[in-house]
């Protein structure tokens, strides 16, 4: 396979931030911690860029959607962001 | 006994007798199928992140506790019908609670909110002891630099 050309190197974290820190606690809730780990425009922000593992991952989805569901994080930002 | 929480939204004009029927109505539905309230927190008004029902500011209501599943089907039926609620959510937290485990999760919510109320206090109480405030004698040099300035001229 060509090496894909990566024009942006993002600064891949060794350890995913839940593993080390266990003080943070995913939950809907929680929505300054769900803020880090979604884009200005409300997307989530892919594994490979955060550093997550992929247990943590699945477990921020989840939250991130209740917190969508129930008007604590937007679906879409506006086209202003 | 299943370990709920449920999260709902209600208008921001409803009054605060509104509210208060609805966490009525709520807790009567659980305590009528002898289920117990762990915790019933209101988050009060808050900016939605999106427009629902065309309000953009929601009075937000957790309520915590432990009942069998019949109970939040019922719950669910009455927040359909009820025009004040706009919003919301049910999730299961644990499978399996007994009724000393609720009791147990109860304490340990009485616990955590005294401790919190404590700390305020005393956040509260140092934020008083810390009133020095040194006025120092500023001394207003003004005339100097004018008199630099008409000198650059």
């Amino acid at each position: 396979m060509a090496p894909r050309p990566q024009k942006k190197l993002f600064s891949r974290r060794k350890s995913c931030r839940f593993c080390s820190d266990s003080d943070l606690v995913i939950n809907y809730k929680e929505v300054k911690t769900l803020r880090n780990f979604v884009s200005e425009r409300g997307k989530i922000i892919p594994r490979r860029i955060v550093g997550t593992c992929a247990t943590h991952q699945r477990q921020l989805c989840e939250a991130i959607k209740q917190a969508r569901h129930i008007a604590l994080l937007p679906y879409s930002g506006n086209p202003q962001g | 006994m299943r370990r709920y929480e449920t999260v709902f939204i209600i208008r921001p004009n409803a009054g605060e007798e509104e509210i208060n029927r609805v966490i009525n109505y709520v807790s009567e539905i659980i305590t009528a199928d002898g289920g117990t309230i762990i915790e019933t927190n209101r988050w009060g008004l808050k900016k939605l992140a999106y427009l629902i029902k065309k309000e953009s500011m929601g009075y937000y209501v957790l309520c915590d506790f432990a009942s069998v599943p019949a109970s939040v089907a019922e719950i669910e039926r009455r927040y359909r019908i009820d025009d004040a609620v706009i919003k919301f959510m049910t999730l299961k937290i644990a499978d399996d609670i007994n009724a000393e485990g609720a009791l147990q999760a109860v304490d340990a919510v009485n616990d955590r909110v005294t401790s919190e109320e404590a700390a305020r206090q005393e956040a509260e109480d140092d934020d008083d002891d810390d009133d020095d405030v040194d006025d120092d004698d500023v001394d207003d040099d003004d005339d100097d630099d004018e008199s630099k300035e008409k000198n650059n001229r």
